[in-house]
């Protein structure tokens, strides 16, 4: 199956936040502390990306610590598919 | 005349992952209590290669990788050659974990087992082979960790490993019946190495809860893994934790 495109990314962080009844504003800029994106939810949104990808996507944690901002997200996941 | 339930200090001890942080402090140590060392890692430091050039006679290093069984073994009777029979282990050798249990591979976690609870059983039967066959008694000292007794995130895998070192000290204790004594030290986490993985926030988060109010440091795991070895305790199948009270 192919990569996810950027856009696709964001739609799935979109589905994991909609589920916790939150929203995902549209600037890639905003903090995901602010907006109550969490270490478990960036585990979600892999998990799912890995799902529409059928491949796993493992990582280590030191680049999860450097992920501050949603555009930070999308690039991580970006990253993991390419690599 | 010798006490038959007796185990002397031991002589001659085996450090696995001796060549940088802990397992180098222990070498260190050891060489200066006067014990003939011989240490291995993956890649021996220049540390640790100046270590064996200054004590020849009391000092032997390669390179071998704990995983690999019959370099394991040559390396055992290497030593018994050059120093005498080993009648201690220190197993130190491990790998760390950074990584979430949902994204660690299936590869990874096997990765982590065998190197820090296979291969380290592995090396430590063959060497109570040769002790026991030659009726030697003997001391084991397993690095283990507070991880083995408390959750860290990111360190599922291996602290799997080390609750299962721990285990195998305590039976290792029954089993060996007296004849060897069987223990571990389970150091909080170090500031350097290891302690990497988790982070600022916890590791600051860990200091805020020792009351000694610091990460453990080498040196002060050394003189327990030194008391272990050397001294007459009767201290057998127990697991000592160093880290400050953080874990209780």
């Amino acid at each position: 199956m192919s990569e996810l495109t950027r856009d696709q990314i964001r739609d799935l962080m979109g589905e994991v936040m909609k589920a916790q009844g939150k929203v995902l504003p549209s600037d890639d800029s905003a903090d995901l502390r602010e907006i109550g994106f969490r270490s478990l939810d960036f585990s979600e949104l892999a998990l799912r990306v890995e799902d529409e990808i059928g491949d796993e996507l493992n990582f280590d944690a030191p680049g999860l610590r450097q992920i501050a901002k949603v555009g930070d997200v999308l690039d991580f996941i970006e990253q993991l598919q390419s690599a | 005349m010798s006490d038959p339930t007796h185990v002397p200090p031991s002589k001659v001890v085996l450090v696995s992952g001796g060549s940088r942080g802990l397992g180098l402090a222990i070498v260190t140590d050891l060489i200066d209590s006067g014990v003939k060392v011989a240490a291995f890692a993956r890649t021996v430091t220049p540390e640790l290669t100046a270590l064996a050039e200054k004590y020849p006679d009391q000092v032997h290093v390669g390179p071998v990788d704990i995983n690999d069984e019959k370099a394991g073994q040559a390396f055992v009777k290497e030593v018994e050659g050059k120093l005498g029979p080993i009648d201690g282990i220190v197993n130190n050798a491990a790998v760390g974990q950074d990584s979430l249990h949902v994204h660690t591979s299936a590869e990874q976690i096997a990765n982590i087992i065998q190197t820090n609870l296979t291969a380290p059983l592995v090396l430590t039967r063959f060497v109570l082979r040769r002790m026991m066959a030659k009726g030697l008694k003997g001391r084991i000292v397993n690095v283990t960790s507070i991880c083995a007794q408390r959750g860290y995130p990111g360190l599922v895998a291996y602290s799997a490993t080390k609750g299962g070192m721990d285990a195998a000290t305590r039976s290792m204790a029954r089993e060996l019946g007296g004849r060897v004594l069987a223990n571990a030290v389970a150091p909080g986490f170090f500031a350097s190495e290891m302690s990497a993985v988790l982070g600022q926030t916890q590791l600051d988060q860990i200091v805020r809860r020792t009351p000694t109010g610091h990460l453990t440091e080498p040196e002060e795991v050394v003189p327990v893994v030194r008391m272990l070895l050397l001294e007459n305790t009767n201290i057998n199948g127990q697991v000592i934790v160093i880290d400050g009270a953080a874990g209780i």
